[in-house]
């Protein structure tokens, strides 16, 4: 069905220029994912200065060097504050969301669907540069002298009140969320309409399904966050009094405001997430999705109608009015019938596969075990009562680390490996890549597994001193000891990335033998275009059609 | 606006928040330990998620290690759901982890009117919280910087904030609310024996966040009447020179 | 439905990668507009920092929006008639951010109504409740103009849709002139945002739908400069439409809320 005519060959030359101001979504692509891990580093070694402070109690000051403040004029506990802010901010808005929605989305959608390229070319590098610029405005945090210190939750008063830069902040927030809605708009409409004809909604990858569930999310959810932050910003510089109590204003409003989005986005995070593990682990196992409907009409589409219905989980200690809080308990819970509905799909793709084991399909396969971690810790803290413990714990800290720090980060890193051969017609599959793969995956758990156990006896978050817990020491001295196992194993694979892409062992253009668009229509990597000739799917055709 | 439209809009206002009011009513009969109760909800819980992780991990390695492809270019032999199978697939899962979280669900909420239902003869103490430290009043004016309760009686703490956000957070006895400016939060806790122990600000308040934390002392009842009487005394005692001083017009530094 | 649009789509295969740099100058230059000038002038009180830094961004955004606007009147895209349907899920999103503010809007109020507060609150002056009612009908009026006009535009009489073009633009900027009158008039007496709780929400509101209509406006205006130099995109002319009929829709919701609860 392939012939070699089909592939649209990519023009020889090509220079800075059609790489910045390109409009071509795969190009955008791989500048949303340059950007996101530069994010990502840097984010990364917030964690670890993080890391080394908490290391034993009382300061080491250590972490002034980390950010940026070589003269040790700010406190510990204020450097600390400002590391931290940075790591959740980027770690979550620049770093985990653009590289899922911005860089996975975009060089992958329009080619599993069969498309030449997003429905808005243009919009969608204006997405890609606003960006940036927000990767810009967060970095400027080093080198102002009010660092901002408002974690990446932002509330007030303290943002109010506090001396340090909350505009920052807002901004970040302001550039990113834009960026998003414009994405969203481009990618619901490019799966909308741009599909190759033949390919029904039930005959779409599981990807560009998630992504569109994680879409819909965007335009619906992100906005609220907008309007939060800006009534932030108007009562903190322009005297407005939406928060400040001292004014009239309300601090809860803000929690509920930020909350109302921010629980969403954990599956924008999730969603796409899962669909790269989907057609990854489809295409290792060789196999069908085990009950694609179930896993798209139940699962994904189940996510979507809940969640936004669940966000006072977060404010289980705030004192909200008991009904809000025990009705939320429910609907959180009840979220668990979806993931377990895409749990089911996910665990019924392996059976009757012929699996193939790669370095990508070793990171899918570590996601399925931290899924369940990350995935049950939720459940006790989706429990009102129980939450009243463990809420503000390192438990909530292991929780979200195994199911996003780990888990949707690792399925990016799965994502890249598996599509290496697409994006650079060659293979990341080499020596170093599983050398870093152990270092990172047994550190990580190095890492967070004793945050669990200080989590349950009580270790707050966001302490850069636990004098009140000295016992506490030694597990947290071995979470450090992981995080340097981490950093070795993450900065082996970044090297190998960029090693492999220029002198990489050259692959075929479909060398895990898939049956998706992407792999079996293209050159790799791919030209303008993308397809020489328009694409047709025939009935019998399903991007997981093996057998 | 008019007057009827502006009392629909109060009525509403009031009724949703008052599902506190319901909550906060007095219970009598056996008092019931939040924290005890907090420990066996705990480890119910917790069976319950090692089963389903358990059932889950072991077919994840089965899957994993029975399918692994036999031969170079070998595909998988699943063929689609029939609708029968497919429909199956889906709603007897959805309904087993429907019940489980309907179980879940019950658990956590008899658990939560334990710990929102403070009992009748609770003695309460108002505490504040500021940056960076929490000040608790005993009533008659008597104000202190560390907790001492008697223990075998409830404790209830009515709290509230004079800057920022603090969370009030009694890691021993498994408990935390926030302290918010504007508002007025409580929490309350049953010492059971004596026992020396620390609460600590676990919502986020600035840089000295981590250093705000004093010693919450459970003693014998005794103990605690002796406490009381001898800050009431030192108080009496503060008052007088206080207004020794005021006689003599001598600007004193007012007494600690 | 999508086949409608395939053959389109693969009408317009390219062989060379496509660029602008319309978008990236559009980009930074809000960032050194909005973020920058605005931190130089609130958060560090440099106002010469935020004159500079709106100074970059300024011909920035303007020479993006302009080589884009041109783009887009002389290349064709990945795929047409689609548009308006994007427009429609941006708009889903402006809803939702309206949305965030009204409920900021109603909490206070709520809250304020059954701790029996006073509403408004003290230091609020005699608000006109003529004018808004006047500036509806601007708005309202300029839906219409606009939409006639369109009409005018798919019968081919461009003249015509010239004329109600200006029209429509002349009512929209009557009504921002309205709203500039009245703040400058409640800021004489005293009623800035910081007031209280209703000012928040007044300046807040009307301020952001302000923002909109001047957006608007300026798409109004892109479209007469279009004009003017020839070429006129009928599909930007459509969204243009539909994005000002929401802004007016919208408006009614600010106004009775704002003025009239
Ligand atoms: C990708 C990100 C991500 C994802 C997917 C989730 C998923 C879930 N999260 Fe998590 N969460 C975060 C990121 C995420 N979370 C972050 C970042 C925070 C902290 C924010 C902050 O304060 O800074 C947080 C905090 C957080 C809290 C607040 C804690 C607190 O601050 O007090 C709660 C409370 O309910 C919660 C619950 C859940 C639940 C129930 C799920 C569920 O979706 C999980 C569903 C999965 C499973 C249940 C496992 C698989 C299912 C089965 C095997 C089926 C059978 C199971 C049952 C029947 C139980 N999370
Ligand atoms: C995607 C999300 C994500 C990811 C991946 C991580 C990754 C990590 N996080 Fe994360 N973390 C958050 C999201 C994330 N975190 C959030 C949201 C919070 C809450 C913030 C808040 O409370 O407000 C948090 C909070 C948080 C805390 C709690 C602090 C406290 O409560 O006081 C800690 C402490 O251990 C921590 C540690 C780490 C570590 C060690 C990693 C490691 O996995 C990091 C690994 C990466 C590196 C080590 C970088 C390696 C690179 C190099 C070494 C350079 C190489 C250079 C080249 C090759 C060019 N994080
Ligand atoms: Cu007080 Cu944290
Ligand atoms: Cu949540």
């Amino acid at each position: 069905m392939t012939t070699a005519t089909e592939f649209a060959p990519a023009p020889r030359r090509s220079g800075i220029k059609e790489w910045i101001f390109t409009t071509d979504h795969k190009r955008i692509g791989i500048l949303y994912l340059v950007g996101a891990m530069a994010a990502f580093v840097v984010a990364g070694i917030m964690g670890l200065g993080i890391r080394i402070e908490q290391m034993s109690p009382g300061e080491s000051g250590l972490i002034n060097y980390f950010v940026g403040d070589f003269a040790q004029t700010m406190t510990t506990g204020a450097a600390y504050n400002a590391a931290l802010y940075f790591h959740g901010a980027a770690m979550i808005l620049a770093f985990l969301i653009p590289a899922l929605t911005g860089f996975a989305a975009n060089y992958l959608v329009p080619l599993m669907i069969g498309a030449p390229d997003v429905a808005f070319p243009r919009i969608n590098a204006l997405s890609l540069w606003l960006f940036y610029a927000a990767i810009l405005v967060a970095l400027l945090t080093f080198v102002i002298p009010d660092k901002p210190d408002i974690m990446w939750t932002g509330y007030p008063p303290y943002s109010i009140t506090t001396s340090a830069n909350t505009a920052f902040y807002v901004f970040t927030v302001h550039l990113i969320g834009f960026a998003s809605i414009l994405g969203a708009v481009n990618f619901l409409i490019t799966i909308i309409y741009m599909r190759a004809p033949g390919m029904g909604w039930n005959k779409m990858n599981m990807f560009v399904w998630t992504t569109f569930g994680a879409f819909v999310i965007q335009i619906v959810f992100v906005p609220v966050l907008a309007a939060a932050v800006t009534l932030l910003l108007l009562d903190k510089y322009v005297g407005t009094g939406f928060f400040d109590p001292t004014r009239g204003g309300d601090v809860l409003l803000y929690q509920n405001l930020f909350w109302f989005y921010s629980h969403p986005a954990v599956y924008v995070i999730f969603l796409p997430a899962i669909g790269l593990l989907f057609d990854i682990i489809a295409t290792q196992a060789k196999n069908y999705i085990f009950n694609y409907k179930a896993a798209v009409y139940g699962g994904i589409l189940g996510i979507v109608v809940i969640t936004g219905e669940v966000w006072v989980h977060h404010l289980y200690i705030a004192g909200m009015p008991n009904w809000i809080s025990i009705g939320m308990m429910v609907t959180t819970l009840l979220i668990s019938v979806p993931v377990g509905l895409i749990l089911i799909s996910l665990w019924g793709t392996l059976y009757k596969g012929a699996i193939t084991y790669n370095v990508s399909m070793w990171y899918a396969v570590v996601c399925l075990f931290l899924i369940l971690a990350g995935g049950l810790t939720g459940i006790p803290l989706a429990i009102t009562s129980l939450t009243v413990h463990l809420s503000e714990t390192s438990f909530v800290h292991a929780h979200f680390h195994f199911i996003m720090g780990l888990m949707a980060t690792f399925a990016v890193f799965a994502a890249v490996y598996h599509w290496f051969p697409k994006m650079t017609g060659r293979s990341a599959d080499i020596p170093i890549a599983k050398i870093a793969f152990w270092f990172t995956v047994i550190g990580s758990q190095v890492t967070f597994l004793p945050l669990f156990l200080i989590g349950i006896k009580g270790m707050p978050r966001r302490y850069w001193d636990y004098a009140m817990f000295p016992e506490f020491e030694p597990y947290h001295l071995i979470a450090t000891f992981g995080s340097a196992l981490v950093a070795v194993g993450v900065t082996l694979m970044i090297v190998g990335w960029i090693y492999a892409a220029f002198r990489g062992p050259k692959v075929s253009t479909n060398p895990w033998n898939s049956k998706s668009l992407e792999w079996t229509h293209t050159e790799s990597p791919p030209g303008p275009g993308n397809f020489q000739r328009p694409v047709r799917v025939d009935e019998s055709w399903t991007p997981y059609n093996y057998n | 606006m008019p007057k009827r439209l502006e009392m629909i809009v109060n009525l509403l206002g009031i009724l949703l928040l008052s599902g506190e009011a319901a909550f906060a009513k007095a219970t009598t009969g056996e008092i019931q330990s939040p924290t005890e109760a907090w420990n066996h909800t705990w480890d119910d819980v917790l069976w319950d998620l090692w089963i389903i992780g358990g059932v889950f991990t072991i077919v994840a390695v089965y899957l994993l290690i029975r399918y692994r492809a036999r031969s170079p270019g070998a595909v998988g032999t699943a063929r689609p759901l029939n609708l029968d199978m497919a429909l199956a697939w889906a709603l007897v899962p959805a309904a087993i982890f429907m019940a489980d979280d309907f179980f879940l669900a019950a658990k956590g909420w008899s658990l939560w009117n334990i710990q929102r239902q403070v009992p009748r003869d609770a003695m309460e103490v108002k505490v504040t919280g500021y940056q960076w430290y929490f000040e608790y009043d005993y009533g008659n004016g008597i104000t202190d910087s560390e907790l001492v309760v008697p223990v075998g009686r409830p404790i209830v703490l009515r709290m509230t904030s004079k800057d920022v956000i603090h969370s009030f957070g009694l890691t021993e006895y498994r408990l935390k609310e926030d302290m918010m400016p504007g508002r007025v939060t409580y929490l309350w806790f049953y010492p059971e024996k004596p026992l020396e122990t620390q609460v600590v600000c676990v919502e986020f308040c600035g840089t000295s966040h981590a250093e705000m934390y004093n010693k919450v002392r459970a003693v014998p009842k005794a103990e605690y009447d002796a406490w009381l009487s001898k800050k009431l005394e030192r108080k009496k005692k503060a008052e007088l020179r206080k207004s020794q001083a005021a006689d003599d017009g001598a600007n004193v530094e007012p007494a600690q | 439905m999508q086949q409608v649009v395939q053959g389109e789509a693969r009408a317009t295969h390219e062989h060379h990668w496509e660029v602008s740099w319309a978008p990236m100058a559009v980009a930074f230059g809000v960032m050194f507009l909005i973020p920058l000038a605005f931190s130089a002038y609130f958060v560090y009180q440099r106002p010469l920092l935020a004159i500079i830094c709106a100074g970059i961004g300024t011909p920035l955004v303007l020479a993006g929006v302009a080589k884009w606007i041109h783009e887009g009147a002389t290349q064709h895209s990945a795929i047409s008639n689609v548009s308006p349907v994007g427009i429609g899920v941006f708009i889903i999103g402006e809803i939702l951010i309206f949305l965030g503010l009204f409920a900021s809007y109603w909490t206070m109020r709520i809250s304020s109504g059954a701790a029996g507060e006073l509403w408004p609150p003290a230091g609020t002056p005699h608000i006109n409740l003529v004018l808004p009612l006047f500036m509806t009908g601007l708005l309202v009026a300029s839906s219409f103009t606009y939409h006639y006009g369109e009409h005018k535009l798919n019968d081919g009489r461009k003249g015509w849709f010239l004329v109600w073009l200006l029209v429509s633009i002349i009512l929209g900027a009557g009504f921002l002139a309205c709203t500039a009158y009245e703040y400058v008039h409640l800021f004489a007496e005293g009623f800035v945002p910081g007031t209280n709780q209703y000012s928040a929400a007044f300046y807040s509101l009307t301020g952001f739908h302000g923002a909109h209509v001047l957006v608007g406006l300026l798409a109004f205006a892109a479209i007469l400069f279009g004009m003017i130099v020839g070429n006129v995109n009928k599909m930007f002319v459509k969204v243009a439409g539909i994005y000002w009929h929401f802004v007016d829709v919208i408006w009614l919701f600010v106004a009775s809320q704002v003025y009239y609860w």
